[in-house]
Formats: C-alpha cells, sequence, structure tokens
C-alpha cells in the first residue's frame, strides 16, 4: 500500500491506495493535482534523512507528503 | 419575586455557559496535544540519524540549505525557531518560514527541514529575516 500524507491542524490526513489498483491509482493522481494546484508541496522520503520534492504524480513512492504552501511569519 | 427568579435564571444559564466554554476548551486542548504527537510521529522518520540525536538531546537539529550549503539550526517551535549560523556554529540570524494553516510544530520544523534542504532559495524569498 502507499499512502499521501496532507499535513492539517489535526497533524495529518492520509491515503492510502493500492499501487496495482488502476482506479485507485487513478484517484490518488487526482489528489496529487489537486493539492499541488492549491499551492501544497509534495515530497518523497529517501534514505538518510535525505527527501526529494516531486513535480509530478509518482505512482511508486511508498509515501508521499504534502506540505503547505510556506509564508514568513 | 420576579427579580429574584430573574437572578436565578440569569445565574443557571451563566453557569450553563461557563461549563459549556470550559469543555470546549478542554476539547481543544485535547486536539491540539493530540495533533502535536502525531506530527512529531510523523517528523521523526524523515530525520537523519544525526537529527534524531540532536533533537532528542536538544530539542533541535542542524540543516545544510541546499543552494548555498548554509548550516541552519531548526528548533522546536513554530515561528522564529530557525537560525542561521556561521561556520563556527555561531547564529548569524533567525528566520521565519511557517506553512499556512495552524500546524503544529512537528509538521512546522518538518516543513522547514525539507524546505531548506531541497529548495532554500525559493523558501527563503518568501521567509521573514530578524537578527
Amino acid at each position: 500500500m502507499a499512502t499521501q500524507v496532507v499535513m492539517d491542524h489535526t497533524g495529518d490526513s492520509r491515503h492510502r491506495f493500492d499501487p496495482a489498483d488502476a482506479a485507485a491509482v487513478a484517484e490518488a493522481e487526482e489528489r496529487f493535482k489537486m493539492l499541488t494546484g492549491f499551492g501544497f508541496t509534495a515530497a518523497k522520503r529517501l534514505s538518510e534523512g535525505k527527501s526529494e520534492v516531486l513535480k509530478s504524480f509518482d505512482p511508486t513512492a511508498e509515501e508521499t507528503l504534502f506540505i503547505p504552501r510556506l509564508k514568513g511569519g | 419575586m420576579i427579580w429574584a427568579e430573574l437572578c436565578i435564571e440569569l445565574s443557571v444559564a451563566l453557569m450553563a455557559g461557563a461549563v459549556v466554554m470550559i469543555a470546549i476548551m478542554a476539547g481543544d486542548a485535547g486536539d491540539s496535544s493530540q495533533a502535536d504527537k502525531k506530527a512529531l510521529a510523523l517528523l521523526r522518520p524523515w530525520l537523519s540519524p544525526e537529527q534524531a540525536q540532536q533533537y532528542d538531546s536538544r530539542k533541535h537539529f542542524e540543516v545544510i540549505g541546499s543552494d548555498t550549503g548554509t548550516r541552519y539550526r531548526i528548533r522546536h517551535g513554530y515561528m522564529m525557531n530557525i537560525d542561521q549560523l556561521d561556520s563556527a556554529g555561531n547564529k548569524v540570524c533567525a528566520w521565519c518560514l511557517v506553512p499556512v494553516g495552524n500546524l503544529a510544530a512537528g509538521d512546522c520544523m518538518l516543513a522547514q527541514k525539507i524546505a531548506l534542504e531541497t529548495f532554500e532559495s525559493k523558501a527563503l524569498a518568501v521567509a521573514n529575516r530578524g537578527c
């Protein structure tokens, strides 16, 4: 199972999907496009504390994190 | 007599209101505490072993900026919690960079870490600097 983790005021919300299920993957891709369209940054975790920003949907990513738009405080 | 009854009814209404407010505030505190725990649990696996050790012992961890190689110290917190460090580890200035949405500290620190480690210049372009 792959997971899309969206940061929010509750800590986060998680959406799990089966990468082998075409319909679920399409839904996950739609969620990716919607969130990044709203200004979220998508990132996937690499090894040893490294991460990579995703510019397009990666169906092979085990976990994709969505970070809300950043601003100066 | 009517005034006495009105006073009693008003007192009861005020007390009921106070009870409801206390219950709401207690619920908020519980949600907030739960969010804090979830956010810290989310942060943990994204940290390198060294960063995890730093956070466990000193409640802060260091990251290296992706574009300039600058070292930053992210302290536990929400705002003005990023210190820019010089080569000797001294604080040069502080940065305020927060994700929108009233997020828990763990989420803020994770967002700051990923931003500085992967798109430092773009992130600092929207951040506020303080010294």
